[in-house]
């Protein structure tokens, strides 16, 4: 997939309401490689940290034996990082507020992973 | 009464959504028939509602006190949430009703036999394919296995990484300011994991099947959270 | 760990806590070493300080002369194994050099995250200015001499 179609994948995360930016990180190394985000949003530390929590789930499916994690998403009391593998090394990675609607955004970010391969 | 029959026919088929519909069709002309209460409960438990099922046979029981069907229902839905003794309480309640009644007879020894007060019964859930898992923050497994095996050893090196991923996870939601940590969920290709803080110093992970619908893992987990809660405190 | 000043050690702890790096060592810009966390040999670190600041220094002239005169921020040396950050900071004591070394367990992601918390904790940390000496290019040696004994002990 091109830069552009990159770009209209993380567009299409970005139009679920409560979205506040959405990334393609590299899990290798936690760098953005692509981005559409609201200022206030630090999408370094996002790839960054999000980097390591995939990482930490690999181990963690690992240990039970089962196949590698396709998404993670990890919810707090004021929001949440939901990230969706897309073609190695790449994750497709969307920070929502509380208030975003949660099931539709992990169903766009798993059909927007899959349209970057 | 035809719909009671056609509505059973459809849930044994897997028909859920058909079979809620004649089901409630039928409780529009008949809403004091217990029976139809029950058939929506069994509907209901089916489609994985549990509070829907559970509301369903509390009907059951206000129109018919004695009903068995919604005893034996309520006590399969306690079993399947690790409240054995709320379980063992519906069971003994159908025992007197039906005393020979072979299968309630051995569904109340099998709840008899659990140990009670164990680690494990705190957070244990009815799935012998998966498990739940209570750990420490620093790795160290607390109560539960992740397979029937029981192998130990795989616990205690999902614990030790499970607990990792949490505290990963609580600084992840602190640097972004996403808040105290509600839960993690990954999603593989053949499972589905949760791992739910329990406390500051204690998580669990649930472990099922990639066919859980999400809401389910994690309306299950909150109530093993619940459970795993009130057993630390007991503890202290 | 060792520290030439004891104020950079809290920041330093927590950034090899939080980053997961393997090796931190971190010096003046002309290769005087501060703290060092990691480090077996003595002989390991003056090779580490002088090398590291003297990419730097290389790198800074590369930037001036394609006209960059802020410099690139960092260097990141990424292998099969372990990968190696290099990056300076502003101090009040003068600009400062870090040098870390990170594994799998690690990213380049997460070193510079907690990299750039590491300079602005330093910087907050650091004691009243006092007048920074110049280094001359003789007593060099001597400098990083005098870090290694307070960083190793007699040797």
């Amino acid at each position: 997939m091109s830069i552009a179609g990159w770009q209209d994948a993380l567009r299409e995360v970005t139009g679920v309401a409560g979205v506040r930016g959405a990334l393609i990180i590299s899990a290798e190394d936690g760098l953005v490689i692509a981005e559409t985000a609201m200022d206030d949003l630090a999408t370094a530390d996002v790839a960054a940290l999000s980097a390591a929590l995939v990482s930490r789930a690999r181990r963690c499916t690992a240990a039970l034996h089962a196949t590698p994690p396709e998404s993670v998403h990890l919810v707090g009391e004021r929001g949440a990082v939901l990230a969706v593998a897309g073609p190695a090394p790449l994750w497709l990675v969307a920070v929502a507020r509380d208030d975003a609607e949660l099931g539709r955004l992990r169903l766009v970010l798993r059909d927007a992973a899959g349209a970057l391969h | 009464m035809a719909f009671l029959e056609l509505g059973e026919r459809l849930r044994q088929r897997g028909q859920l959504a058909a079979a809620a519909t004649v089901a409630l069709a039928g409780l529009g002309h008949y809403p004091a028939v217990a029976d139809a209460h029950d058939l929506l409960a069994r509907i209901r438990a089916d489609q994985g509602n549990d509070a829907g099922a559970i509301a369903a046979w509390h009907a059951t029981l206000e129109c018919d006190t004695g009903h068995l069907g919604a005893r034996k229902g309520l006590a399969f839905i306690a079993f399947r949430s690790g409240e054995f003794a709320l379980a063992e309480r519906y069971l003994e309640a159908a025992a007197m009703g039906a005393p020979h009644d072979a299968t309630i007879l051995a569904a109340l020894d099998r709840v008899r036999s659990l140990p009670r007060g164990s680690t494990e019964d705190a957070v244990r859930l009815a799935d012998p394919a998966s498990g739940v898992l209570l750990f420490d923050m620093q790795g160290m497994r607390l109560a539960g296995t992740v397979a029937d095996s029981g192998d130990v050893s795989v616990a205690d090196a999902v614990s030790a990484d499970a607990a990792g991923l949490a505290r990963e996870a609580t600084r992840a939601a602190r640097l972004l300011g996403l808040g105290a940590v509600r839960h993690i969920v990954l999603e593989t290709a053949d499972a589905r994991i949760a791992v739910i803080p329990v406390r500051h110093d204690a998580a669990l992970l649930l472990h099922r099947s990639a066919s859980t619908p999400l809401g389910r893992l994690l309306a299950l987990g909150g109530r093993a959270a619940h459970a795993a809660r009130e057993w630390l405190e007991r503890m202290q | 760990m060792r520290v030439l000043e004891p104020w950079v050690a809290d920041p330093l702890t927590e950034f090899l806590r939080e980053s997961g790096a393997r090796l931190a060592l971190v010096m003046t810009s002309s290769g005087q070493v501060i703290a060092q966390d990691g480090f077996t040999r003595s002989l390991d670190v003056m090779s580490a300080a002088a090398l590291g600041a003297g990419i730097l220094a290389t790198t800074q002239e590369l930037a001036t002369i394609l006209d960059a005169p802020r410099g690139f921020g960092a260097i990141v040396h990424q292998g099969e194994r372990q990968g190696v950050w290099l990056a300076g900071f502003d101090t009040p004591r003068g600009r400062w050099i870090g040098l870390v070394v990170f594994g799998h367990e690690s990213s380049v992601g997460l070193v510079r995250l907690f990299f750039a918390r590491f300079a602005q904790q330093v910087a907050a940390a650091a004691p009243v200015v006092t007048p920074v000496r110049e280094v001359l290019a003789e007593g060099f040696e001597r400098e990083l001499d005098d870090s290694l004994r307070a960083l190793f002990g007699t040797r």
